[in-house]
């Protein structure tokens, strides 16, 4: 039996095609928005994972140095570090700013990490770690710096010493690793005139200003500039000891909150990202309604178009089911080049995209599979109207 | 002398009536005609005056009001007896009844051997045997030279011959054809009869021809007219067409 469906393509193979590319560009866009969505999470639990920490300690109640603000005096790491099972505790500082890179405005991810200690990127694609304790700078690649670079961060110009490969915020912000003590002062010391004038309001109080305590003032000043804080300790348990364990001890006795790596990654997909992912979501749901829309559209057009046809069809014998699996063919037809031009243009575009765009495989199955249902119930109207077409049409009169 | 077994339609006060009430409209009333194998005849008659209704009934498109229509001795129709007696029309029409209409209505999609083996390959016919069996008639009707052209290719007359081919394939003994001539000039309109007639004799087909065109009418040998839906039989000039 001849394929009607392939026949009538390749009668109206340009219209086929083009109407093709037209859907394909949107299901390209629809699995991009899938892509941005698995590449935020794919990036978040590779920032946790390369930190290389198994718990992360914070302000109690709080949830942690990327959801919520969190400030714990920095030198709590120590009794941290001498809790049964820790094999390793390092002090973090995460601030998101603007910085100047090569005249442009850039929001980056500042973290600040003690060089060599937990918390460093995961992969350093070019140049090297951090080694230095002030003024050195290892840049994500989105971030568009190089090597070699120098980038300003409030008072300071840092050296870029190093290229780091997906470190990036959830929110899909690059990341600049700077030393701890820089990233402390960055995010707490304030401005001169600031400095200025709260010096002049101190010693204006006659309570920190006693003219029979000398150097009460000196000492509430140095107070005042000095940053002791810091957002977060990271801790690595020793191997076979249960972080949950040690997780427990932190929150009994030191009077502070620990998220084990599970907890983050909760944390991260559950809280930081479920309005992105929700928003995304709505577009996927529109973007399938659209591209569903289209399809229908068009078969229906294509059907309409073949009415006559259609009714000499009938008359001369063609089942209902050969005009329904040739109007079904169609549509699956049009949805799989649709999808092929789909996938390929989002593999091609997905690189200049601002974030990371991760398609994966199991996602463009996933896409493949939808795409065919969309594309065979956007044709059920197209073959309730073949199937409506009377073959007394074809006779005049 | 005609026998029943020469016999390939018969019609029996067949009657069709749309709609019901003060709005009923009653296109046929009464029509008996009888057709044998292999002859050629004409159905002549004004606008509105039932031919379509005619052709469709016969066509089993529609479902006639009352009546009796046998065809090759089979009664296919008996509203005594409830109506149509055959189960599945679509393969009454597929295998026994062919179909030329006013403009050839080829599948455009289709190339001229396609058009015409699509009917055989409905029917369940391999597609090698369906394609010889169309290339053989598409040959008959002279337009071999033009096997394997897009439909949109040929000519008014070349595709009325595909679609002739086309109805002629599954060896119909009944074919209908609605004003087949009506858009070609004089010449092709009697190429066109002369071709329906070999055909007609050579698979004893019985060809029913609606038509107004004055150009063939004098070629029937038997003419119904038809008006008010009500048929009356003449008999044609037959006249020779060279």
């Amino acid at each position: 039996m001849i394929n009607l469906a392939s026949r009538d393509i390749g009668h109206h193979l340009g219209r086929f095609i083009f109407t093709g590319i037209g859907l394909g560009l949107l299901i390209g866009v629809t699995l991009t928005m899938a892509g941005v969505f698995r590449g935020m999470v794919a990036d978040g639990r590779a920032v946790i994972a390369a930190s290389g920490a198994d718990l992360w300690v914070v302000q109690k109640d709080t949830l942690g140095p990327w959801a919520e603000p969190s400030s714990i005096r920095d030198d709590l790491y120590r009794s941290l570090a001498s809790l049964p099972g820790v094999a390793e505790a390092a002090n973090v500082a995460y601030l998101t700013m603007q910085v100047q890179v090569k005249g442009k405005d850039v929001r980056v991810m500042l973290a600040g990490i003690e060089p060599g200690g937990l918390g460093e990127p995961g992969q350093v694609i070019a140049g090297r770690p951090l080694l230095r304790s002030h003024y050195e700078a290892v840049a994500d690649e989105k971030a568009g710096l190089a090597v070699g670079d120098t980038v300003r961060i409030r008072r300071h110009d840092y050296t870029v010493v190093g290229l780091a490969r997906r470190a990036t915020s959830s929110s899909g912000d690059p990341m600049i690793y700077i030393p701890l003590k820089d990233a402390q002062e960055v995010q707490f010391l304030k401005d001169n005139d600031s400095l200025v004038t709260e010096r002049a309001r101190t010693a204006a109080n006659p309570a920190l200003n006693r003219p029979g305590v000398p150097g009460l003032l000196d000492a509430v000043l140095a107070s005042q500039t000095a940053s002791r804080n810091v957002n977060a300790v990271l801790l690595r348990v020793a191997p076979g000891y249960p972080a949950d364990e040690v997780k427990a001890d932190i929150g009994r006795w030191k009077h502070l909150t620990a998220w084990t790596r599970d907890d983050m990654e909760e944390i991260l997909v559950a809280k930081l990202i479920a309005t992105s992912a929700k928003q995304i979501g709505m577009f996927l749901v529109i973007l399938a309604v659209v591209s569903a829309a289209i399809v229908a559209f068009i078969i229906y057009t294509m059907t309409l178009n073949k009415q006559r046809e259609i009714a000499v069809l009938k008359l001369i014998g063609a089942r209902d089911r050969s005009i329904a699996a040739m109007i079904l063919q169609q549509a699956l037809a049009l949805g799989l080049i649709g999808f092929i031009v789909g996938q390929i243009s989002a593999t091609l575009w997905a690189p200049f995209f601002p974030k990371h765009v991760l398609l994966e495989p199991g996602d463009m199955m996933r896409g493949f599979v939808i795409t065919l249902v969309v594309c065979a119930l956007a044709s059920i109207l197209a073959i309730r109207a073949a199937l409506r077409v009377d073959p007394a049409d074809a006779i005049g009169g | 002398m005609t026998t029943n077994n020469d016999i390939a339609i018969r019609l029996t006060g067949l009657t069709k009536t749309y709609g019901s009430g003060s709005t009923a409209v009653q296109a046929l009333r009464g029509v008996d005609m009888t057709i044998r194998r292999g002859e050629v005849v004409g159905l002549v008659g004004p606008s509105g005056s039932g031919k379509s209704t005619l052709l469709k009934c016969l066509g089993a498109v529609i479902e006639p009001t009352s009546g009796h229509i046998e065809l090759g001795g089979e009664a296919i129709f008996d509203e005594k007896a409830g109506g149509w007696q055959i189960d599945d029309l679509r393969a009454l029409r597929r295998d026994r009844i062919g179909f030329i209409f006013q403009a050839p209505y080829l599948i455009p999609f289709l190339d001229v051997t396609d058009n015409v083996a699509l009917l055989p390959m409905l029917a369940g016919m391999s597609n090698d045997e369906a394609r010889t069996r169309a290339r053989e008639l598409i040959e008959a009707l002279d337009v071999g030279h033009r096997v394997g052209v897009r439909v949109s290719m040929l000519s008014g007359g070349e595709q009325q011959r595909v679609a002739i081919a086309r109805s002629l394939v599954n060896h119909p003994p009944v074919i209908l054809a609605d004003e087949p001539t009506a858009p070609l000039d004089s010449t092709r309109a009697l190429a066109v009869v002369r071709i329906l007639n070999d055909m007609a004799q050579r698979y004893g087909a019985a060809i029913i021809v609606v038509t107004h065109d004055e150009k063939i009418i004098p070629t029937f040998k038997r003419i119904y007219h038809i008006r008010d839906g009500r048929t009356e039989e003449e008999a044609g000039e037959g006249r020779e067409i060279a």
